[in-house]
């Protein structure tokens, strides 16, 4: 599903976040990203959703060459891909039922289907009750469990979430975590950046350690 | 409704809601639109108007022949058989008696008329040419000028002709101002727009990141842009509506001392609605040009 051909990106002003990375992931698989901060973890994810372009090498992403993407392509490559940030990106203008479905308005699904589809994702994630609260009453935990809502709402294939228990307590860690297990059972491909050990543990899957750029593939 | 109508029914609504948000900055900026149009506009009218009241003035120009006092019958004979060649479209006499009654039927001329020993009018003809370029006019009124028994004439299109040159001439720069104006009406637009977006970096950058694409970003703001376009038109038309209440009084009562029965009259509905497809059009191309460089601006290169 995922391919990186001997990718490298250097930001302007020189840092190389990756360089020469190979790796493969396969469709269906859960994948942790490890390894201190600034070892090109987020940048690696950033070039699956090509917010970032590789200075070398090939991305590819269900067969697609992410980054020889058009301007105008690279809208319909993240439909397909559900975003958890570790800041969440929540809009504080409207409600969390309306942070939810706005996936699904850019996709230009009927209003009452994505209101429907939007409540059966926030009961999953069990926020149903405060469906109607404004992103800044809600808790850290609810906040992130409300970003994950959001991403997971267009059923997305692949799901690549960016420290997203980096800012909660072990709690609220552990039931997020709990409900990626769920969603990756169900077919999902999940690539997750996290610094969160027992969650590692506890679920399973591929490790890929980032130390300076490289990837090392760690054993669990 | 078809995913296209949903996206543009989606971006109207989202335009109002953010000029719901901002009904100050909405009115505001409705009313400098507004305040830049009437000019034009009101101008346009005027001169509809001056158009209007010279059309009701003779407008194929006349040569009137004045008879000399002592013309004979032969001569007046002759010139009435002239008048009926085919260069001559209509000819009208006017006796003596006719013309001081109509002198004195003119306001503030009766009594004029009335104090006079004797009638001093001669007897006339009043012509309309059928060619009335001035190349045919000339000439014609030269030839009935020396024709037996004609005292004087008169050659009665040249001030039709300047009044005309004039209200060519206004027209021209009603459309010129028109351009000048349209272009301001752009740049309010633009840069109310580019306020709009900037205020919504934040959405924008997210609705990037999940997926908007340009055109579902672009959309709400162009909307925005025309609805606050007709709304600029909506405050020039009371702009206008209102001069009109406040002028059609004075401009009548000086109509009727000219023993005018001659009235202001209001813009038709196609130039109402003209004037809304103008606004709300450039104010969609200020919004335009404002989105596509402010969200270069707010997004980066990428």
């Amino acid at each position: 599903m995922i391919s990186f051909s001997q990718v490298s990106k250097r930001y302007p002003g020189g840092h190389e976040a990756l360089t020469g990375v190979d790796i493969a992931i396969a469709q269906g698989e859960l994948i942790f990203l490890t390894g201190h901060s600034g070892a090109g973890k987020s940048t690696f994810l950033k070039l699956i959703a090509a917010i970032e372009r590789p200075t070398r090498g090939v991305v590819s992403v269900s067969g697609q060459n992410v980054g020889r993407l058009s301007r105008r392509a690279v809208p319909y490559l993240r439909r397909n891909i559900g975003l958890v940030f570790q800041d969440h990106k929540l809009l504080f203008d409207r409600s969390a039922i309306e942070n939810v479905v706005l996936p699904l308005d850019i996709a230009g699904v009927e209003r009452r289907e994505s209101m429907k589809r939007a409540r059966a994702v926030l009961d999953k994630v069990g926020l149903l009750a405060r469906e109607k609260a404004n992103p800044v009453s809600l808790s850290g935990g609810e906040q992130q469990r409300l970003c994950i809502a959001r991403a997971l709402v267009a059923r997305p294939a692949l799901l690549l979430a960016d420290e997203p228990t980096g800012n909660l307590d072990a709690g609220y860690a552990a039931d997020i975590m709990t409900m990626f297990r769920d969603f990756h059972q169900v077919g999902t491909t999940l690539v997750i950046s996290t610094h969160d050990d027992r969650a590692i543990a506890a679920l399973g899957g591929r490790i890929l350690h980032f130390d300076h750029g490289h990837i090392a593939e760690v054993n669990p | 409704m078809t995913g296209w109508l949903r996206h543009q029914k989606r971006a109207f609504i989202v335009a109002l809601r953010h000029l719901s948000t901002q009904p100050l900055s909405t009115l505001l900026t409705a009313l400098a639109m507004g305040v830049a149009l009437s000019l034009p506009a009101g101008l346009y009218l005027a001169l509809d108007n001056l158009g209007r009241l010279a059309g009701e003035l003779p407008a194929r120009p006349e040569i009137s022949i004045y008879l000399a006092a002592d013309a004979s019958a032969a001569q007046k004979a002759a010139l009435a058989e002239r008048l009926k060649k085919p260069d001559i479209e209509g000819a009208r006499f006017v006796t003596r008696d006719q013309a001081l009654a109509a002198l004195a039927s003119e306001q503030g001329l009766a009594d004029l008329a009335a104090g006079l020993a004797e009638n001093p009018l001669p007897d006339a003809w009043i012509v309309r040419p059928r060619d009335a370029t001035r190349d045919a006019l000339i000439p014609l009124h030269d030839e009935l000028a020396v024709l037996p028994g004609v005292a004087e004439t008169q050659l009665d299109s040249a001030w039709a002709e300047r009044l005309q040159a004039l209200l060519a001439i206004g027209r021209t720069g009603v459309w010129l101002l028109a351009a000048l104006f349209a272009v301001a009406l752009a740049a309010i637009s633009s840069n109310a727009i580019r306020a709009q977006v900037l205020a919504r970096r934040d959405e924008i950058l997210v609705s990037r990141l999940i997926g908007a694409t340009d055109r579902y970003v672009r959309r709400p703001f162009l909307y925005l842009g025309a609805v606050q376009g007709l709304l600029g038109g909506f405050a020039a038309a009371t702009v206008l509506a209102g001069a009109g209440a406040i002028l059609r009084g004075p401009i009548e009562q000086l109509a009727t001392l000219y023993g005018s029965a001659w009235r202001l009259h209001p813009p038709a509905a196609p130039e109402i609605l003209a004037l809304f497809v103008f606004t709300a059009l450039f104010s969609w191309l200020g919004a335009w040009g404002s989105v596509m460089r402010t969200l270069r601006r707010v997004e980066g290169p990428g």
